[in-house]
């Protein structure tokens, strides 16, 4: 029986790898870097919306179900670099520490994910390669995750702190035509971690939409304004400056329809996904048609289809089909493995 | 946040300094690449590209990585309105760098006015007008032989606008081609456009070693030009060396290669005042926002001896203000010139005949004083010509006259 290929260590790719060894299907599961975990473990998550649960303690619910399975064969360190054939008959090319290997598969999921934009990329100007105390929610996170929140230029605890939303999100200027789903949620979050940790810091959310829904509206959203005092401002930032020692922000009040200036300590740049470069080579290498944005493509125009490509035996979950959160992500990864399993058993997947 | 204020102690972890960040540039270019379009259109007959000749360009690099021609010379210099009528020694530094550097250049006297100021400040005009007048210039550069080089920074942006409106509008060009079949000209369209800032840039190797002048103890803030840095972003010039590959690289770099201290200031990005609107219709409030937003706050956060800018309106508009703002003891009173102006002084160009200082509002003999200038001097040099002409011996002064 030929075993189900999983590419990408991270949420989905472990939850679908799970899932098919689960039932008894073999599963190689490949990861790009030298632990799994995907953005969750490499980026340093502090804690997981909406609840605040500890970021690792639940990456580990859903990493020792794998690490723990003898049916996943985990390639670490790993690429794939040619892929043969078409499914049931796929002949997959890996490239790992110990050079390269050619295996038989019988079904792909691709779990490949996304990337934090670049916000050097930003046509607006906000300074991150130039200004020490501009951060991005990354930067936060790891910060926020030592329990430590501090100035970059000078160690010191802010006073005040802004995110600015929607950072290579919704912005046709740059050709990111998406909302990244995540990032109002994970600012909030943030916001609240700040506050726990520095209460008399002013903190500021600066939004064109706030997007935090199903749960996150009120375990997030009015937990941040009603609890913690965090102040939600509507309006576009365009510009950080600097002057003296501290940033300036400035931009455009739209609810008060006037221009603002405001100092700030630090600035988070609440930064949106990309499709990750494992992403999109898997897309080539797969030949997998990607959507109209430039995310692997499903098949059909059905939403009720989130896991199935174009290409028969192939599926992707996760970010690597468009923005996800962790609970869609997670999901998909679990319904593209039993995808994969029906289409073996000779299913209609 | 008092930065006297202890740091903090048992630092866990702490993200990157900006030095230590390093921004690849080589990533997604976010629009398409106009040439594809325009190289399209010239396959199908639609149009002429003019190229610029092999050997004659520079590759500079643009705000995602792409690569820019800017052409070394055979230039068809594309002037400005504003800058010919208030700041003669604008273009005539431009003019005299070629004329250092030993380049062919051509000043045509049959360039039309863009009428992006009317466009910018009042949406007058149409898309058929503004397009057919680019391409009138286009096409009679192309006529004469040379490549444009715009000197006016709205013309440029304009012009960029104006391609992307031509290379994706099908009606548009059977519109502008029948005014050109009426003119009984060609359609055509540069392979790229250039603005006079991104030749001095391109330029600045060449020029360098030619400096006559200690710039060293000038300190300059620069004001970017809104429609040089603003329209069409993706074609304009950056740089990793100069505000982290962040800012636009041009005039900066002149600076940096003159051995000039950059004084940088939190209003950096903020319009010069001039507005186009707001300098027609709401005059006052230009010239507040120009002393009051730009020039005081460089004085306060950079104390510069000069204000470097690209574009006639950010000259005209930064440097006139001051009058006003003087009479009200505003902390006002800093120089104003271009770019090519100053790099025309680094280089030894005559302050009165070539770079025209006096039609300049703020007081610029400290400025050329700690240039090394005997402006006094300089200044009965600069009279001598005059008397000439006054007394009918020369109709204008010539460049032998300006040397």
């Amino acid at each position: 029986m030929k075993p189900i290929l999983v590419v990408g260590g991270g949420p989905a790719g472990l939850v679908a790898a799970a899932g098919a060894a689960g039932v008894g299907r073999k599963v190689i599961l490949v990861e790009a870097k030298d632990k799994l975990g995907g953005n969750p473990i490499h980026n340093h998550y502090s804690v997981f919306t909406p609840n605040q649960v500890d970021a690792e303690t639940a990456m580990k619910e859903i990493l020792s179900p794998v690490e723990k399975n003898p049916n996943v064969d985990v390639r670490l360190s790993t690429m794939v670099t040619a892929v043969e054939g078409e499914a049931p008959n796929l002949k997959v090319t890996l490239k790992g520490a110990k050079g390269e290997e050619k295996v038989d598969v019988g079904a792909a999921v691709i779990a490949t994910g996304f990337e934090h934009f670049d916000p050097g990329r930003e046509t607006q100007v906000y300074g991150y390669y130039e200004y020490d105390d501009v951060l991005t929610l990354l930067d936060a996170e790891k910060m926020l995750k030592a329990k430590q929140f501090l100035r970059p230029s000078n160690g010191q605890k802010p006073k005040s702190v802004c995110f600015i939303q929607c950072v290579g999100s919704r912005d046709r200027q740059i050709g990111n035509q998406w909302c990244s789903k995540v990032c109002c949620g994970i600012a909030s979050q943030q916001s609240i971690e700040v506050k726990e940790l520095l209460p008399d810091a002013k903190v500021f959310i600066f939004y064109i939409d706030m997007r935090t829904y199903g749960f996150w509206e009120d375990d997030i959203y009015w937990k941040a304004q009603e609890e913690k005092k965090v102040n939600y401002i509507r309006g576009i930032v365009t510009e950080i400056t600097k002057r003296g020692d501290q940033l300036v922000i400035k931009g455009e009040d739209t609810t008060m329809g006037r221009p603002m200036e405001v100092p700030m300590d630090v600035v988070v740049l609440s930064v949106g996904m990309e499709p990750s470069p494992g992403t999109k080579a898997m897309a080539k290498m797969f030949n997998l048609p990607l959507e109209h944005h430039g995310w692997i493509g499903r098949a059909g125009n059905s939403p009720l289809n989130t896991v199935s490509t174009s290409r028969a035996g192939v599926f992707v979950a996760g970010a690597a089909g468009g923005p996800a959160d962790l609970e869609d992500s997670t999901s998909q990864g679990g319904l593209a493995a039993l995808k994969a399993v029906g289409y073996l058993n000779g299913l209609k997947a | 946040m008092s930065s006297t204020a202890p740091q903090e102690k048992n630092i866990q972890f702490m993200p990157k300094k900006a030095k230590d960040r390093v921004f690849d540039r080589q990533g997604n270019v976010p629009t398409e690449y106009f040439k594809d379009a325009l190289f399209e259109l010239e396959a199908k007959g639609e149009l002429i590209v003019q190229k610029i000749e092999d050997g004659n360009w520079v590759e500079v690099e643009t705000k995602f990585g792409r690569k820019k021609k800017i052409p070394i010379q055979n230039t068809w210099h594309h002037k400005s309105c504003g800058q010919c009528g208030h700041i003669p020694g604008y273009s005539t530094s431009i003019f005299w760098l070629n004329r250092l550097l030993g380049l062919k250049y051509h000043d045509p006297r049959d360039q039309t006015s863009c009428t992006a100021w009317n466009y910018y400040a009042s949406s007058a005009s149409n898309p058929v007008a503004q397009a057919s007048i680019a391409i009138r210039n286009f096409s009679q550069a192309y006529q004469d032989g040379f490549f444009p080089l715009i000197h006016c920074g709205t013309s440029y942006g304009h012009y960029k606008e104006t391609r992307n409106e031509i290379l994706h509008h099908p009606k548009l060009r059977d519109q502008v081609r029948k005014v050109m079949d009426k003119l009984g000209k060609p359609m055509v369209f540069p392979e790229e456009l250039v603005h006079y800032s991104e030749w001095v840039h391109a330029m600045l190797p060449r020029l360098k070693p030619l400096q006559k002048r200690d710039m060293s103890n000038i300190r300059v803030s620069v004001h970017p030009a809104c429609h040089y840095h603003k329209l069409v972003v993706e074609d304009v010039i950056y740089d990793r060396d100069l505000y982290d590959g962040q800012r636009t690289a041009v005039v900066s770099s002149v600076v940096k290669a003159f051995g000039s201290y950059l004084g940088d200031y939190s209003t950096w990005h903020d319009c010069c005042g001039f507005g186009f609107r707001h300098i027609l219709v709401s005059r006052d409030f230009s010239r507040s926002f120009s002393t009051i937003r730009k020039i005081e706050r460089m004085k306060e956060e950079a104390n510069p001896d000069v204000v470097l800018t690209h574009d006639t309106g950010c000259v005209t508009t930064l440097d006139k203000s001051q009058f006003a703002a003087q009479a009200h003891n505003r902390n006002v009173g800093v120089p104003v010139l271009s770019d090519a102006q100053f790099a025309a002084l680094a280089l030894g160009a005559h302050p009165y005949k070539v770079c025209q200082l006096h039609w300049h509002g703020v007081n610029n003999k400290p400025l050329m004083e700690k240039m090394g200038i005997d402006h006094k001097q300089a200044w009965e040099e600069f009279q001598t010509q005059v008397k000439r002409i006054e007394a009918k011996e020369i109709e204008y002064i010539s460049w032998e006259d300006a040397q």
